[in-house]
């Protein structure tokens, strides 16, 4: 049976993309194998050039600071490909830097997910007994916890930005992590070469980080790749409920949350942005159905 | 004399159909919804009686009775029900009932709250007041005292009469209500002189009293007898009034079903058999409700760009204004307790390219808290300090460098707003720094120490609902002005009861502002109401006066064919 | 409640009947589930008291937001000790817990209303809405991974994975608003707003409710439909009882129908439960959009008007949930995998 999903919303944890029947593989099997890591990766990494470099090395205005004077211009005017939104600000640097956005709070959650959630889980999973059990309930409460409670709190309370989007999300991701690495750890810790290593009188800290932690990487890190595309989407849900990034700066969400407002005058406010949330999560998704394949494939 | 909404802007979509949090289209209407939200002594609660200007000793009594109401747009067929779309965040969104005494989103919901209850007084097309349960008012006692005729006979949904007994249980009921919608008219005793006359003896004079009812909780009756045998907690959620309309069912803030009372007295009205309000998520999910014939009326758009796209298809009314935006100032810590920078401000702000650019130059830019179709219209003021930049550049060298921490409510529509101020003020060399707040967090915001806020200003009556004193007298917690001077000719303005000489006192008091720069005003809230080819009905598809910031529709001249 | 190892992935025995079911109720089941249950209290205890402290935590409060910063200090804390949110947290705290384990969960501070009644109203319509968008999921899903499977790296499986990998990356508001545009606004087939209740008619219920579902099923579907495909993959080229039937002469179709899926379902179902939790907090934007009066969309009012009692009553019901889809998610993969023993993995 493939790998039950950790509670995730589905995307998340996907079963093992099937390895090409026998006869299939030799050079157009491994081409297939090799198209599938190379194509999706090179699409992330043109995606985090365009959103993290490109703005910074090329001719792309501001973001914020434009003028009303020159609010609504349409597509392919001199300057600004896509046109200005309603204060002026051009389109195409928005969603650039709303991507830059977007992709920061992403990483950002993924990182705390991975260290925080993966460390816990991972040492729950190594010591098991009573200690097992109680960051395993710790973990249990977050998730059970209606993330939007704490979200609506953290905006209110500290007002919204990306720092607290950030806050919101971890929530999600610590706990989502912690059960997979917990769960990986399981499986890592009944192998031999844990016990020969143990018997050989590593200490508990030195197996964990040597042993345990490079074979649960591949894992954490399919899983983290599949994740990024839902944490993306769900910056998104938060600033269109208006408690992620706050305008004027722009995210992939807000502006989402604002074209939907003049959808039927002025559909490009929302095309643009849900075309670019769109493409970033597939070639996230994809990246991560092809490690997958490759890492089980073994 | 103002409802209050309880609800946070948050709490729905911000976009068009987005949810919550955030639906909260009305960027003007939530902006009143605030001040609404806080129940504010408009009438200051300074006891000092209106100095001799005041009060000759009645006004005429209105005119007598008769129909009262007239369809603006021609006569309808009978027959028919229509769904009207309301947007959440404000007008649809009633989260304690619809109890007069209760119902923190009084003002918001007025158009719920006519269809179930009626009014004394309705605003026409044309801004007059006309009779509607009540036939006439007359003044006494220096202002002080007012007596309010009911037409005999009125009998509520239940079949009890409505009589000036049940008028005085009911406001002195809202008065006792601890609620934020309790009218905070300064009332001595209200009693019933005889089954058809109520008096009220107030502590002040007050020449707007008859005019403050239509932004107040007391304009609602509700049968007493149906108060005592449901009990409280059911009555708000089901409750009878005398109105053209009766309750078949409610779910809170969602959907309020209502269907023809055939004990309305004005015979042949409602023409409507059934009457459904639906809340909805904002303008454009509410188009699109109506374009896919979910719904065959909107109230209270305010995107001015799905306008164009949507005027072929529907009936698009604009409405017209009585409420400016305003941007309020503290002067009580700096920066702004000086003069200079509150200067810099008025300077630096464009009014004129904000109204064009993003809201199409619908209305003409105020320089006061009075809108063309409010009473007591002042297009001008003497002394008002207009856009200039250059000006503005050298007052902000002059006080060395303006920082402003600039806020308002969470609104789709106030976020370009707020934007295009951010940047027009960089120009002159302010940096403000942009902040969205829902409702609850807006109310602490005013509790500390606050710089300035994008607000509306204005009712069609400057004493009522969000009027002047909310925002600029030294009692109200969401002023920045604490001067007494200014209370006193906003008193004076309220106390008199000729409208020539409250007049006078709101012009003294706008150039009073416009001389102490204590806050610019930009142009009024534009609002349309958009319906149904073949949907017709006063407010609807004619226009008629914004109390605060919904236009009254009157519902029971609306019909569908 | 944490779920148990993951079963490496080819090693699970397989059955090609149904005996898995016959070791599920053997009463170390009982134990299991008891322990279980008993460890869920202090999680519920957690999230709901975890709850109380960030609300109260907020800027304003209920007694405040009903009656106004106008009001007088004195006003508001008669209106607060009425309301019983004078008291300190922790004593309210337990005013409430006291409650709920008499079956109260107060009343609403805006409304009056029990809350208990409230939630009845609004949970059986998230419900309706949840199930029907299982349905269409798992509807289409099963079908398109069966035939899917059938042929693998054909071109229906191949077009399946495309589009299915496409529809997982959409997300469900943008979705909505797609839907709404073709089919409320340009086509007229389904409304774009609004809920009728079944007893007005079910036929106009479902079609009310056929966009919202949409909008939450599809990427399920999508998700579904991989690991199902995936499985029954994985089956037709491993499994021994595969290659007996064969050679036995058992058709294709029969094998995949009879004992391939049922094999998958327990994942399947698995599956299911542990995204029900998580379903909740997605249904809330769906909600908004469509204007359906259900919990997700009662709990973000009442947060906004620091409605505690609702707050807490909804938080609860949510996490009882949650606590429960995944002891289920739990049980039925125990169930699946003989070697995971009820005990081991705490």
């Amino acid at each position: 049976m493939a790998a039950p999903t950790e509670g995730l919303v589905p995307g998340v944890l996907e079963p093992a993309v099937v390895a090409p029947p026998p006869g299939e593989e030799g050079r157009l099997g491994r081409l297939r194998v090799l198209g599938g890591i190379w194509l999706p990766a090179l699409l992330v990494a043109a995606i985090f050039f365009l959103c993290f470099v490109w703005p910074i090395i090329g001719p792309v205005p501001s973001p914020t600071g434009g003028s009303i004077l020159n609010s609504n211009d349409p597509s392919f005017t001199p300057g600004h490909l896509f046109g200005t939104d309603a204060t002026g600000n051009d389109e195409w640097s928005r969603l650039l830097y709303g991507g830059r956005a977007s992709l920061e709070v992403a990483l950002a959650v993924t990182a705390v997910g991975l260290i925080v959630g993966g460390t816990l889980g991972a040492f729950a999973g190594y010591v098991g007994g009573w200690r097992d059990g109680v960051i395993m309930r710790a973990l249990d409460v977050l998730i059970a916890f209606p993330a939007l409670v704490l979200a609506v709190a953290i905006a209110e309370r500290l007002g919204p930005g990306e720092l607290h989007a950030i806050w919101a999300l971890s929530f999600f991701s610590v706990p989502a992590f912690g059960r997979l690495a917990r769960a990986a750890t399981l499986r890592v810790r009944e192998q031999n070469f844990i016990a020969a290593a143990r018997l050989s009188g590593t200490g508990h800290v030195r197996t964990l980080l040597r042993h345990v932690v490079p074979n649960i990487l591949p894992e954490l890190i399919t899983f983290a790749l599949l994740g990024m595309g839902i944490i993306i989407v769900l910056e998104g849900a938060l600033s269109f409920l208006g408690l992620g990034i706050p305008p004027p700066a722009p995210s992939w969400g807000n502006m989402i949350a604002q074209g939907e407002g003049i959808l039927s005058a002025q559909p490009k406010f929302v095309l643009l942005p849900s075309a670019a949330l769109f493409i970033t999560v597939v070639s996230f998704n994809l990246l991560g159905e092809s490690m997958r394949a490759r890492w089980t494939a073994r | 004399m103002v409802g209050s909404t309880g609800e946070s802007p948050l709490s729905r979509p911000r976009a068009g159909r987005s949810p919550a949090w955030m639906s909260r289209r009305r960027c003007g209407a939530s902006l009143i919804a605030v001040c609404a939200c806080v129940a504010v002594t408009a009438c200051g609660s300074s006891s000092k009686p209106a100095t001799s200007s005041a009060a000759t000793s009645s006004a005429a009594t209105s005119s007598a009775s008769g129909t009262g109401t007239s369809s603006a747009s021609g006569t309808g067929h009978a027959g028919g029900t229509l769904t009207v779309l309301e947007s959440a965040g404000f007008a649809g969104d009633w989260p304690t009932g619809l109890d007069p005494a209760t119902n923190t989103n009084g003002a918001a919901d007025q158009s719920q709250m006519d269809a179930i209850y009626a009014e004394p007084f309705e605003l026409q097309p044309g801004g007059k007041l006309a009779p509607d349960l009540a036939t006439g008012y007359k003044f006494s006692n220096g202002g002080k005292t007012v007596t309010v005729t009911f037409r005999k006979g009125l009998k509520f949904s239940d079949g009890t009469p409505l009589n000036a007994q049940a008028v005085a249980f009911n406001w002195n009921r809202d008065l006792k209500s601890p609620c934020t919608c309790k009218p905070t008219i300064m009332v001595k005793a209200i009693t019933a002189a005889d089954d058809s006359t109520v008096k009220v003896d107030m502590l002040v004079p007050d020449g707007a009293f008859i005019n403050q009812l239509q932004d107040s909780n007391f304009s609602w009756i509700a049968s007493p007898t149906a108060l005592k045998k449901m009990g409280e907690q059911q009555f708000k959620l089901k409750p009878v009034g005398a109105g053209p309309f009766t309750v078949v069912s409610d779910t809170l803030s969602n959907q309020l079903v209502l269907k023809k009372n055939p004990t309305y007295w004005d015979t042949g009205k409602p023409l409507l058999d059934g009457l459904t309000f639906k809340t909805t998520a904002g303008d454009e999910t509410a188009l699109e409700a109506m374009q896919s014939g979910q719904a065959q009326a909107y109230e209270g758009m305010n995107t001015p760009k799905l306008v164009n796209s949507f005027k072929d298809k529907f009936t698009i009314t604009a409405q017209p204004s009585t409420s400016p935006y305003d941007i309020q100032l503290n002067t009580a810590i700096p920066p702004f307790n000086n003069k200079d920078a509150r200067l810099a401000i008025y300077y630096a702000t464009d009014t004129a390219l904000l109204n064009q650019k993003l809201f199409g130059n619908i209305y003409p830019d105020t320089q006061s808290f009075t809108a063309q179709a409010g009473l007591f219209y002042n297009p001008t003021v003497p002394g008002y300090p207009g856009y200039d930049l250059n000006k503005a550049k050298a007052m902000v060298k002059q006080i060395g460098g303006l920082n402003v921490n600039f806020f308002t409510i969470t609104q789709p529509a106030t976020q370009n707003f707020m934007v295009a101020l951010q940047q027009m003020w960089k120009q002159a060399g302010i940096n403000a720094s942009i902040h969205f707040y829902s409702l609850a967090s807006l109310i602490q915001q005013f509790q500390g120490k606050w710089q300035a806020a994008l607000q509306t200003a204005g009712a069609w009556d400057p004493a009522g609902g969000v009027g002047v004193a909310f925002r600029f007298n030294s009692h109200s917690p969401f002023s920045g002005v604490h001067d007494p001077k200014l209370d006193d000719l906003l008193n004076q303005g309220q106390g008199a009861t000729d409208p020539a000489t409250r007049k006078s006192f709101y012009d003294k008091a706008a150039e009073y502002i416009a001389q102490n720069a204590y806050g610019p005003f930009l142009f009024p809230v534009a609002t349309w109401n958009v319906a149904a080819h073949g949907v017709t009905g006063p407010g609807l598809t004619s226009a008629i006066p914004s109390v605060a910031v919904n236009p009254q529709v009157l519902w029971e001249d609306v019909s569908a064919s | 409640m944490s779920s148990t190892a993951s079963a490496p992935l080819s090693a699970s025995p397989r059955r090609a009947s149904t005996g898995a079911l016959t070791r599920v109720v053997r009463s170390p089941l009982l134990r299991f589930v008891g322990r279980r249950l008993l460890v869920a209290i202090p999680v519920l205890w957690g999230v709901t008291f975890l709850t109380f402290v960030v609300i109260n935590h907020l800027p304003g409060n209920a007694a405040q937001q009903l009656l106004g910063v106008n009001a007088t200090p004195q006003e508001v804390h008669q209106l607060a000790v009425k309301l019983g949110v004078d008291k300190p947290l922790l004593s309210q705290y337990g005013t409430w817990l006291s409650h709920l384990v008499q079956g109260d969960l107060g009343h609403s501070l805006a409304s009056g209303q029990s809350v208990t009644s409230i939630l009845g109203t609004d949970l059986p319509i998230t419900f309706e809405l949840i199930a029907y968008a299982f349905l269409i999921s798992l509807g289409l899903a099963i079908p398109i991974a069966l035939v899917a499977a059938r042929r693998p790296n054909g071109i229906f499986d191949r077009t399946s994975m495309v589009f299915s990998m496409a529809g997982l990356s959409i997300a469900n508001y943008i979705l909505a608003l797609i839907l709404v545009y073709f089919f409320a606004v340009k086509l007229n087939w389904l409304p774009a707003l609004g809920w009728v209740p079944p007893n007005k008619g079910l036929a106009t219920n479902i079609k009310y409710l056929t966009l919202p579902a949409i909008s939450v099923a599809l990427s399920l579907m999508c998700f579904y439909t991989r690991q199902l495909r995936a499985d029954l993959v994985q089956q037709l080229r491993t499994e021994d009882y595969v290659t007996t039937a064969r050679a036995k002469g058992v058709g294709e179709w029969r094998v995949i129908r009879h004992h391939a899926l049922r094999n998958s379902a327990f994942g399947l179902i698995t599956a299911v439960a542990l995204n029900l939790g998580t379903l909740l907090g997605v249904t809330v934007i769906i909600e908004q959009i469509f204007g359906l009066p259900g919990i997700g969309h009662e709990l973000l009012s009442a947060i906004n008007s620091r409605d505690l009692p609702v707050v807490e009553g909804a938080v609860f019901v949510f996490a009882l949930i949650v606590v429960l889809a995944n002891l289920l998610a739990d049980l039925l993969y125990a169930a699946l995998d003989p070697r995971v023993k009820y005990g081991s993995t705490n």
